[in-house]
């Protein structure tokens, strides 16, 4: 308890809200909810999305912030506070920071290098280079797209697979070191100077998303885009995937188990109403994230719309070359007419177009569902160079991604350090200034992996396994700790002691029942899908088709991922099995003790 | 008598000579087609006999300035098999034999000379005036000596480093005027959390609420 008045402290309570909406509200929200909105049946999926919020999110993220405020100390300090034996989730949840610190700010690194390629008169993802002897483009280049081949090519240099490993990209170690010296500068005084960077991290991609709304709207064909996400696909709903996926997004946009929001909430005053900014910050994050999928897809729409009349176009001329007819025979609107009618008047010659003849589908174009940084750096990227002003699009669009980005990171970094900075023989030795730098260095030379010419395999085989499973774990160990071993008795006082009203009975239902059975089903669903789904695969890319191919992870790999998952979870049994050893050994020691004075 | 039919005959076979120098798929024919709509839209010209003369004189001109001689001229230029689509074959045969024709390779060397004067005649570009089989001659790559990004890049990255060492040594200041001062330490919270932290003594006891500084609380 003496520790209060050391502990730095939000300047207001607004700060404490913005910084945890900068955390919640990232990436995941722009190309991870579109992805599973479209796949799972458009404005139905809301129904599982919602439910599951109300269910699952908000009462585990209520916990998490009554325990940092109640503790006031982070991650592996405060469980320790509350169970001795499980002071283990702590430290599994600073491991999985971690290994989140150390592959998330490399798409703060690609946002920074697409954001600086912006500023040229031409965005160099909008056209092929010409090849070295000017009589045509690169082959590499003509069998993709340029947006695929400046993201496969020219920004990461990917190798053909996970095993071919090659120099680092200077371009790419640049933006990198660019990435964890603002994460440092934001985060250099503690929560005196994370607190006033939240004000712009959290309101300016707001700003960004408005402009962006407006743009996308009055798009030619967003309106189709837009209609496609909304129009619900009530049968989705009987899919059982359907609610895991919604379950799993409300779980890891809100960021929960990493041990951000209990830091965060440890920088609190003692009485602050964190109820009513739980609810608040919920309701938040997942409004932008219902708001981000329609500007997605009226841009999703866009893009669509632009294909499928660049491929009538297409068409049109293959059918005016042709046949020799006259230029305004044919318009766009009649294409399919006119084949039909071509088809039947000249059958051999049409028979002698083969296949190059494309058949052009809007629903098609539509149905090309992607997520992660496929959706964001390749095609918004590619939607973004057919719209006018291209160039300020494009600024506009990295800033925010960056702005998300880093408000995502501020929390992940300062899940590390603040159990860090509260271990005494840490803090006994160093300032806070130098302890952040030197997580940030640290951060920086393991990142420095993830540049090298096959590092997006791993940065994918991180994104993929690295929070997954643990985070799934942990959290189910933090309740059941909560609410069973510590007691809902216990927290129900605490709470009490800060707030100064009881726990709602809605709050003490979830947290001992409902999120519980749900997380567990979670967890089962999850290792079921794992087992079921035989070795693990990636996409790697195929420089001579010009696509991604499915290809198996090499052993080592394998093991790599076990390790993954094994390094954060073991974390808690080890833990357990240390300190029931220390208290042993202890009671031990004290008994020898007393039985020396006594002989003595 | 002989000498007017001989060249009534000449007459009558010229063109018909003509025509069958001109082919379509002869081994020194080039296809030409031209859109003139998608490329002017509703300022489309109508092609018509004088766009043709037009051609025929552009392709006599390009020759002209490819041998830089000044022989050709628009006889030399044969063209054959419009089509609606506005397509059509030509060849060009040389000044001084008008049977024999000029190699597909020089023809298409002259055109890439003279490519933009010919898509200027017409109001054209590459892709709206196409002659088959030549590529349209791709721009160079501007290759600037500082890549555009690395300026951009070298602009934060300086104003960057330039904030965490400005951040860096006003606290290092505020420090240093603390301790010659040896003011309450009202103001830092940093320093108190290493003080407090360090010197395990002085937060010995428990911390009562009711002693609290509320000052700390206001905004600096």
């Amino acid at each position: 308890m003496g520790k209060d008045a050391a502990r730095a402290e939000w300047d207001n309570p607004m700060q404490f809200v913005l910084a945890c909406v900068s955390y919640a509200v990232g990436l995941g929200n722009v190309w991870r909810f579109p992805y599973l909105c479209q796949m799972h049946g458009g404005g139905g999926f809301l129904i599982p999305y919602l439910l599951m919020l109300v269910l699952l999110g908000v009462p585990l993220f209520y916990m998490e912030l009554a325990i940092g405020q109640k503790m006031r100390l982070g991650s592996i300090g405060a469980w320790r506070a509350i169970s001795p034996y499980l002071g283990g989730v702590g430290l599994a949840s600073v491991v999985t920071s971690m290994y989140l610190c150390l592959y998330y700010n490399v798409i703060n690194a690609w946002s920074f290098w697409y954001l600086f390629h912006s500023f040229q008169s031409v965005l160099p993802w909008a056209e092929c280079p010409v090849n070295s002897n000017l009589t045509g483009h690169v082959e590499e280049c003509e069998r993709a797209t340029p947006t695929q081949y400046f993201f496969y090519r020219e920004t990461l240099d990917i190798s053909g697979s996970i095993e071919e490993n090659g120099g680092i990209h200077m371009g790419q170690a640049l933006c990198l070191l660019l990435a964890w010296m603002i994460v440092y500068l934001f985060i250099v005084k503690g929560v005196k100077s994370t607190g006033k960077v939240v004000y712009f991290t959290a309101t300016f991609p707001y700003l960004v998303l408005i402009i962006y709304l407006i743009r996308g709207v009055t798009l030619h064909g967003a309106i189709n885009g837009v209609k496609y996400m909304f129009t619900p696909k009530m049968e989705q709903l009987a899919n059982p995937t359907t609610w895991i996926n919604a379950a799993t997004q409300i779980f890891f946009s809100l960021g929960l188990g990493f041990g951000s929001l209990i830091a965060f909430a440890s920088y609190n005053q003692y009485n602050n109403n964190f109820e009513k900014q739980a609810i608040v910050v919920s309701m938040v994050n997942s409004s932008t994230s219902i708001f981000a999928s329609i500007v997605t897809f009226s841009i999703y729409g866009f893009k669509a719309t632009f294909n499928y009349e660049s491929c009538l176009e297409r068409v049109r001329l293959l059918l005016l070359n042709t046949f020799d007819l006259a230029e305004d025979t044919i318009s766009l609107e009649n294409v399919n007419h006119w084949i039909a009618e071509l088809n039947r008047t000249h059958p051999e010659q049409f028979a002698s177009l083969g296949g190059r003849l494309e058949t052009c589908d809007l629903e098609a174009e539509l149905d090309t569902a992607v997520e992660g940084t496929g959706l964001a750096f390749i095609v918004y990227s590619e939607a973004i160079k057919n719209m006018p002003v291209s160039q300020l699009w494009s600024v506009l669009y990295f800033i925010m991604l960056l702005l998300l980005g880093m408000g995502s990171m501020l929390g992940n970094v300062i899940a590390v350090i603040t159990p860090l900075s509260d271990l005494k023989f840490i803090s006994r030795y160093m300032s806070t200034k130098t302890l952040n730098g030197l997580v940030c260095l640290f951060c920086l030379l393991l990142g420095l992996g993830f540049t090298t010419r096959s590092g997006n395999y791993w940065f994918t085989m991180f994104n993929d396994y690295g929070a997954t499973f643990s985070l799934l774990f942990i959290v189910l160990i933090e309740v059941i700790t909560v609410c069973y071993i510590y007691g809902i008795k216990r927290f129900e006082k605490d709470v009490e002691d800060m707030l100064g009203h009881r726990l709602n009975w809605y709050w003490k239902i979830m947290l001992a029942g409902v999120s519980p059975i749900l997380l567990i089903t979670l967890f089962i669903f999850y290792i079921v899908n794992y087992i079921q789904g035989g070795t693990p695969t990636y996409q790697a890319w195929n420089k001579e088709l010009g696509k991604s191919v499915v290809t198996e992870y090499p052993p080592y790999a394998q093991a790599f991922i076990g390790l993954l998952l094994a390094s954060s979870v073991c974390c808690i049994p080890l833990t357990a099995l240390y300190t029931y050893c220390k208290k042993r050994n202890l009671a031990s020691g004290k008994r020898e003790r007393t039985v020396s004075t006594v002989s003595a | 008598m002989l000498v007017r039919i001989l060249v009534l005959l000449y007459l009558a076979g010229a063109p018909a000579l003509a025509q069958t120098l001109c082919q379509p798929n002869a081994s020194n024919g080039c296809r030409v087609r031209i859109s003139i709509k998608t490329a002017l839209g509703n300022q489309a010209y109508e092609w018509n006999e004088n766009e043709m003369f037009l051609f025929r004189a552009t392709m006599a001109f390009a020759m002209r300035r490819y041998y830089k001689t000044e022989t050709y001229n628009v006889d030399n230029i044969i063209m054959c098999n419009q089509t609606l689509r506005v397509s059509f074959w030509f060849v060009v045969t040389s000044p001084e034999n008008s049977t024999m024709l000029i190699p597909k390779a020089d023809v298409e060397k002259a055109v890439r000379m003279s490519r933009h004067r010919i898509n200027n005649a017409f109001l054209l570009t590459d892709r709206t005036l196409e002659f088959l089989g030549i590529h349209p001659t791709l721009a160079a790559p501007v290759n600037p000596d500082t890549p555009p990004w690395l300026i951009v890049f070298g602009v934060v990255i300086g104003a960057v480093f330039a904030g965490i060492i400005a951040l860096l040594v006003s606290s290092l200041l505020q420090k240093r005027r603390k301790e010659k001062g040896m003011m309450e330490d009202g103001q830092d919270e940093e320093d108190r959390q290493m003080k407090g932290v360090e010197n395990d003594n002085v937060l010995d006891g428990i911390y009562n609420r009711g002693f609290t500084d509320d000052d700390r609380f206001t905004k600096l």
